[in-house]
């Protein structure tokens, strides 16, 4: 592990590491209920819409849009501490899941609700590579 | 419904709150229950059911506050017993089913906790990584996500929440007990306070304290034969939408708020225009926007005109915590709400009485919400004096 990485770390489980197998090759994997077709994250056993375990994982395209952000001013860990002011945003993927990710590459008072975004990767350490975005201009 | 008006509070216990170091989270436990216990004019054998608020780990060195420890401290021996850990607000609800399912006769309901003095943040959690690992902390976060797709969806924002900040403070200035009970706050100051999670504000946050309250709640008989105004649980409702804040479409409404108001406002039987006041559970300012909107009293967007011209404040049309609440008196969670309403209803809240004092309408019934998580949880309580 890279000692200077100061920020958490992902602790993979058994519903959720197939996702970080995926990122670390930097495609964004998600759960797709072979019954009604829902795209789900966060990652169950179940469709919670059909209830169906039939499940497959398909590769997301990586682009959607800003559902909604937070710019963070107040330090809540010391890893982040040299990153504040920093955004964390909801985003809407083109494959219908909400997922919670970082906004880059953009002055977060530049950030909206709605822009288009596309995935970028961050290799934090060996082990994780994380999905970021940043605005599509 | 059955229930409209069978249940009554009968009791309130207070503590010291705000900074108010070298005490134990046990300790306002017990001291809110023995003075709500003594407020009714109980003897504590007589209190025969205990719900302990939400659960917190102990900090260093402290006892972990489990039910059992609290009821051996506060003499009870109940019949029934309940914790809950997270944030579920069916308090209420759950110690009218034991009174009407006739297992208890008086239920007391306590919350405490000691996070200023202990040193507890509430921002550090680490637990799910899935949000940490992008720096994602807390329930400021969670709210600013709310409140920023509210102001993309209706175009809400800062102006219509200083109204909220400042109206509040304006009752906190009449509460001697109130944290900020000292500390006036103008339109400037609100504007002036640093970004916490932007676009929320430290004033928009609520405030964090040291202390405890506890409530009693009894039937309606019962409370006829005690020393106070007998003050009735009209309604309840709840709706609890449940979905985390990165999964949920309703952030900018309608929220549990909607259908949990419906519910409570057809069993007491009554419309929004037969309530005098509000308490409305206000972890951020953006919660009071929210929870009257989806409640009814103003359009998606419309709430900004609707607190213009101090509609909140001590003498408006619409008195809404009239403690100060959690934003300026003080952080006990839902019974901020729920004994305030009780007290003022029972007439005994001194300066900020509402009525002739505070140029208010003398109250007969009042609106109180409480909810948890980030808008995931939701309880609507109508309550009225007889």
């Amino acid at each position: 592990m890279d000692v200077s990485y100061q920020k958490p770390l992902p602790q993979p489980n058994a519903d959720d590491r197939f996702f970080w197998d995926g990122c670390k090759k930097h495609t964004l994997l998600f759960q797709k209920c072979r019954n009604c077709g829902l795209v789900r994250w966060p990652p169950s056993i179940i469709c919670p819409v059909c209830y169906s375990q039939d499940t497959e994982v398909i590769e997301a395209s990586g682009k959607g849009k800003i559902y909604t952000y937070a710019i963070y001013h107040q330090v809540y860990h010391q890893g982040f501490r040299d990153e504040v002011p920093y955004v964390t945003a909801v985003i809407e993927l083109e494959e219908g899941p909400h997922f919670l990710s970082n906004i880059v590459g953009c002055e977060p008072d530049n950030v909206e609700c709605d822009i288009p975004v596309e995935v970028v990767w961050e290799d934090i350490t060996p082990e994780f590579s994380l999905p970021k975005f940043k605005p599509v201009l | 419904m059955g229930l409209k008006d069978k249940y009554a509070i009968v009791g309130v216990g207070y503590t010291p709150q705000g900074r108010v170091p070298d005490r134990t989270a046990l300790s306002f436990h017990v001291e809110a229950i023995s003075n709500a216990i003594k407020d009714a004019g109980l003897r504590r054998e007589e209190v025969d059911g205990l719900i302990c608020y939400r659960h917190f780990p102990p900090l260093g060195g402290e006892p972990d506050v489990t039910p059992y420890l609290v009821a051996q401290h506060a003499g009870l021996v109940p019949r029934v017993i309940s914790q809950e850990a997270n944030c579920a607000r069916s308090q209420l609800l759950n110690a009218m089913g034991w009174l009407d399912a006739g297992l208890c006769n008086y239920v007391v309901i306590s919350y405490a906790h000691n996070p200023l003095s202990g040193g507890r943040s509430f921002g550090q959690r680490t637990d799910n990584y899935t949000k940490a690992v992008f720096g994602q902390f807390g329930a400021t976060s969670g709210y600013a996500m709310a409140a920023r797709r509210a102001m993309h969806t209706f175009h809400t924002g800062p102006d219509t929440w200083k109204h909220i900040a400042v109206g509040q403070r304006k009752w906190a200035n009449l509460n001697p007990v109130a944290v900020m009970n000292d500390h006036t706050m103008t339109y400037e100051d609100y504007f002036s306070s640093r970004w916490v999670v932007e676009p929320l504000r430290l004033f928009d946050n609520c405030l964090v304290t040291d202390g405890g309250r506890a409530y009693i709640v009894t039937s309606v008989e019962r409370a006829k034969a005690l020393q106070h105004p007998v003050v009735t649980v009209m309604g309840i409702g709840q709706h609890n939408p449940a979905l985390e804040i990165e999964q949920a479409t309703n952030m900018a409404g309608p929220t549990g708020a909607r259908l949990s108001g419906e519910t409570a406002f057809a069993m007491a039987g009554i419309t929004l225009d037969d309530i005098d006041a509000c308490e409305i559970y206000d972890c951020f300012t953006y919660t009071v926007e929210i929870t009257l909107q989806d409640y009814g009293f103003f359009k998606p967007g419309e709430g900004e005109s609707w607190f213009e011209g101090g509609t909140i404040e001590p003498g408006g049309r619409m008195p809404v915590n009239t403690s100060g609440g959690q934003l300026s008196e003080a952080y006990f969670m839902g019974l901020t709400q729920i004994t305030e309403a009780t007290m003022q209803l029972m007439g005994r809240c001194g300066e900020r009485q509402l009525g002739l004092q505070t140029n208010t309408k003398k109250p007969e019934i009042i609106l109180c919400s409480d909810n948890g998580g980030i808008l995931q949880t939701h309880s609507t309580v109508i309550l009225r004096r007889l």
